[in-house]
């Protein structure tokens, strides 16, 4: 049985056709539209080829949570708008060092947009606080815990096709 | 019954002295989000990444969206892209489909200036908070510290 995979050209060199193609099916799907965008004149967009990514444990091949270049990587929301750092900081200092907080502002209202990102080094301490802290409460109000990255669909799904 | 179908493409740029100088990014419904940073300042090189994201960012990427209510509004009004460059703004979320272009925005000046001031208003702060998140994304995946 011929092996498909290429395993020499990784994420680097990937025509993602499939993923094209589901996208311009998606677009053909919507019934309402709008904006000057339709009817051609995309001479901006140049046809982007070789998008590099975090290499994915090649040994793993299940889905699941995909580690970050220097740690495992968190996405918070239902943040307080009123929230402070510090308020996520002693919450999520209890299950390991953080490496990393963002934080990001509502740029009309200056309160919180609502997110977090949270980095941990390892896998264990991101997840064990992913475990404790999802579905707690911050400032009275509810927060939910996820991996921010995950791994794609397996390698082996996408084949090379001749046309 | 499909699932809710989402999509989302921000690209903002313009030619000149330096090339093609652009940057956009991509949120396809798969999680998958691309971004790319072009410039040959310098003699400069493209930057694209790309990783899969949770649902649960595309869940918030949703929420911001609807709060900004930009699929209400309309873009006819809107400066027309210019020699000083172009926006564009394409979102695909249930079944509708919005397709943007706009000229750069310099500040608030501009927008309040505009014909359609609240609908560019709109506009202008998605897409400061668009680019908050996939840089933070992207930053933070990559460990791409900021100058």
């Amino acid at each position: 049985m011929a092996d498909v995979l290429d395993i020499e050209n990784q994420d680097e060199f990937e025509f993602d056709e499939d993923g094209d193609q589901g996208v311009a099916k998606l677009k053909e799907k919507a019934k309402k539209r709008k904006g000057r965008g339709f009817g051609g004149g995309h001479e901006a967009r140049e046809e982007i080829k070789g998008y590099e990514a975090v290499d994915a444990d090649a040994a793993d091949d299940e889905p699941g949570p995909q580690r970050s270049v220097e740690g495992w990587i968190l996405f918070v929301t239902g943040v307080n708008e009123e929230a402070q750092e510090e308020d996520i900081h002693d919450k999520f200092a209890e299950f390991g060092e953080i490496k990393n907080i963002h934080l990001n502002l509502d740029r009309r209202t200056g309160f919180l947009k609502g997110y977090a990102l949270v980095e941990y080094e390892t896998f264990k301490e991101a997840q064990a606080a992913l475990e404790k802290l999802n579905e707690s409460e911050i400032l009275g109000q509810k927060i939910s815990v996820d991996w921010c990255f995950v791994k794609g669909p397996k390698k082996n799904k996408r084949e090379r096709r001749r046309r | 019954m499909p699932k809710s179908e989402f999509y989302l493409r921000y690209y903002v740029g313009h030619k000149g002295k330096f090339g093609h100088e652009f940057l956009e990014f991509e949120f396809r419904p798969d999680g998958k989000l691309r971004y790319a940073n072009n410039s040959n300042y310098k003699n400069d090189t493209m930057i694209r990444k790309e990783a899969y994201v949770h649902q649960s960012v595309l869940n918030e990427l949703k929420r911001v969206i609807e709060d900004s209510e930009i699929l209400q509004e309309d873009d006819s009004l809107w400066p027309t892209p210019d020699r000083v460059g172009r926006q564009e703004l394409e979102i695909v979320m249930g079944d509708e489909h919005i397709s943007f272009s706009t000229s750069k925005i310099g500040s608030l000046v501009d927008v309040n200036q505009s014909k359609d001031a609240d609908g560019l208003r709109a506009f202008y702060y998605l897409v400061q908070d668009l680019k908050c998140l996939v840089f933070s994304l992207i930053g933070l995946h990559f460990k791409i510290k900021p100058i």
